[in-house]
């Protein structure tokens, strides 16, 4: 920073302090993000050590069926006698997984496509109007259908859960890129002689960036709940591993005599969804200002 | 206004085509031979030349397309491989219990969800709008199957107040098919009402900004009049919109929602189509629930103009 930048800043009215991330202040300032950020930590951090914990998720002991929560099985045991707690920790991995993985592609997929229709007038129209017909048929009758003529797998999965998203993130993009667009400073880039991808790449695309993290978490709640959810109709993850989803699905015969099987991957699925949601409410607050506002 | 309804209604036009093409091509997306994965592991030569032959895949993408779609055009959405009846007909047996459970979930999620945004607008801040809100954003994070097995534990299993499952038809009088769907529409509207209430929130406190509801309060009219009439009214058209755009999460919560209470609709029939891999079936529920979905926002659309004076086209 130079000299007289320095003397500007000093002369306007000083900068509110910003709280130290980790610190008291930062907590009580952003009490979403933080409670988002910790309980979406716990269970990244279980997903990722569920191999060394004890407690085995497929092995099924039917002298053990359907026990009640216990000394040991803290969590109970499923009908073929399983480990419910094993299997709602391993649980959280598919649906991390598959959450972290339609967040990402569908973003970089839905960004191309939304600045090439925001960018390349005579690409707008026709890429709209295909968006428009996604976003017309119901996302988890798209997936299932999807599925329905593949085997399943995850891969497939993911796949079916993120292409009903990315005309979602397509929009967003497209609106950012044309409120920027007619900006002074990308009309003063043209007028300079830049490049169509250069002014794409360095004087657009950095203003998709924030919005575009919010959306990410967003997307990233709503495909663990699509995942779940196709896993629960039985067009989802595969029986051999053990999702949220599938094990409610498995356990629907028995929520009178053994409602833990049904309530503990359930819990652990709205508790991540909350977490992801939180997430992105904290980030939309510090990120787009514009938007926190408003909601 | 005439020129701008006949336009707005030829522009879903090409929306639909487009659906169309794409529920149509998904049958020839599948890697491998779409008949033999339908006709499934057990079947023998003979079945999957069957299936090969009712659904055409032995005669070119196109020709078959323009087939189909004139069908479609036509009202015949094409023959169950199992039943071997008409999907059009399987649709319509199915039917009611979905609209029902739609129209209560719409009903009570609007009547529920939009005074509860505007109470929290007009408390901004305070401990009810913090309330509200936290409701919306756990509403938001909770399955629908999830809801709807606590709720069906609580109610029916635990008070045995509802029924657990099942559905009555409305011939059977409105008290029992209410009944049966209390508990149904409650775990549907859970994130509906979560997405009215937050819109209208947002949309209410933008407008009681407004000088003209500063006016309103300076000249002493009351605060319901106020938050209702003036405030409301113009608050209206993005609660409208997202009124429109959440169906689709009505749509597909109805789906998981006849699963969990074991109601015999249209969503029940796709997922049993979804097991035997009866694909005109499932082309067939995907092409109406879309059409819903395009028609109730078009109307959502429209209704601007009767929102909003001040909307012309």
């Amino acid at each position: 920073m130079t000299e007289a930048s320095a003397f500007v800043e000093r002369e306007i009215a000083p900068p509110p302090a910003r709280a130290r991330l980790g610190s008291w202040r930062y907590v009580k300032r952003h009490p979403s993000l933080v409670a988002g950020a910790v309980i979406l930590g716990c269970f990244a951090t279980l997903a990722l050590i569920a191999p060394w914990l004890p407690g085995d998720p497929l092995t099924m002991t039917p002298s053990n069926r359907l026990l009640a929560p216990g000394r040991d099985f803290p969590f109970g045991t499923d009908a073929l006698g399983r480990d419910v707690l094993a299997r709602t920790i391993h649980g959280a991995r598919v649906s991390l997984a598959v959450g972290f993985i339609v967040a990402g592609a569908s973003v970089l997929i839905g960004l191309a496509i939304g600045l090439l229709a925001g960018a390349i007038r005579r690409a707008d129209a026709p890429l709209m109007r295909l968006m428009d017909a996604l976003m017309a048929i119901p996302a988890i009758l798209l997936a299932i259908a999807l599925i329905s003529l593949t085997r399943a797998s995850v891969t497939t999965v993911i796949i079916a859960i993120t292409v009903p998203e990315i005309p979602r993130v397509v929009r967003l993009v497209r609106s950012v890129v044309l409120t920027v667009r007619e900006q002074p400073y990308v009309e003063a880039a043209i007028a300079g002689g830049a490049r169509l991808p250069k002014i794409i790449l360095r004087h657009i695309l950095p203003s998709t960036i924030p919005p575009l993290i919010v959306q990410a978490t967003y997307i990233c709640a709503s495909a663990i709940l699509t995942e779940a959810t196709l896993s629960f109709l039985g067009a989802g993850s595969p029986p051999e591993i053990p999702s949220w989803g599938n094990m409610i699905a498995a356990s629907r015969l028995y929520l009178a005599r053994a409602p833990w099987t049904i309530f503990y991957p359930g819990i652990a699925l709205a508790l991540v969804v909350l977490a992801v949601n939180l997430l992105g409410d904290g980030l939309r607050d510090r990120l787009d200002p514009r938007l926190a506002r408003r909601m | 206004m005439f020129g701008y309804v006949v336009r707005r209604i030829a522009a879903t036009i090409p929306v639909m085509a487009l659906v169309a093409l794409f529920v149509f091509s998904l049958l020839y997306i599948a890697p491998g031979d779409p008949a033999a994965v339908i006709a499934g592991d057990q079947a023998t030569p003979a079945d999957v030349e069957r299936i090969r032959q009712s659904l055409g895949l032995d005669r070119p993408f196109l020709i078959r397309f323009g087939e189909w779609s004139w069908h479609i055009v036509h009202g015949d959405l094409g023959t169950s491989i199992f039943t071997n009846l008409p999907v059009t007909t399987m649709i319509a047996q199915r039917i009611e219990p979905t609209l029902s459970l739609m129209a209560i979930t719409l009903v009570f999620a609007v009547l529920i969800a939009v005074p509860a945004g505007v109470l929290a607008s007009w408390k901004a801040g305070s401990l009810i709008d913090r309330a509200i809100m936290g409701f919306a954003v756990v509403g938001f994070s909770m399955p629908v199957f999830v809801v709807g097995y606590l709720l069906a534990y609580c109610f029916a299993l635990q008070l045995a107040w509802l029924p657990v499952q099942g559905y009555t038809p409305l011939s059977a009088g409105v008290q029992p098919w209410f009944k049966n769907l209390i508990l149904p529409a409650t775990a549907l509207g859970c994130v509906y009402i979560a997405l009215i209430a937050r819109t209208t929130r947002a949309a209410m406190l933008e407008v009681l900004q407004q000088d003209y509801i500063r006016a309103a309060r300076a000249k002493g009219m009351g605060e319901a009049a106020i938050l209702f009439i003036h405030a409301l009214k113009n608050a209206s058209v993005p609660v409208a919109t997202v009124i429109g755009i959440g169906v689709a999460l009505l749509i597909g919560g109805v789906v998981i929602t006849e699963t969990v209470y074991n109601i015999p609709g249209v969503g029940r029939l796709v997922v049993d189509a979804i097991s035997k891999r009866d694909y005109p079936i499932i082309q067939g529920v995907i092409l109406v629930f879309s059409a819903v979905y395009v028609i109730i926002n078009l109307l959502v659309d429209l209704s601007y103009t009767l929102i909003d004076p001040r909307i012309r086209y």
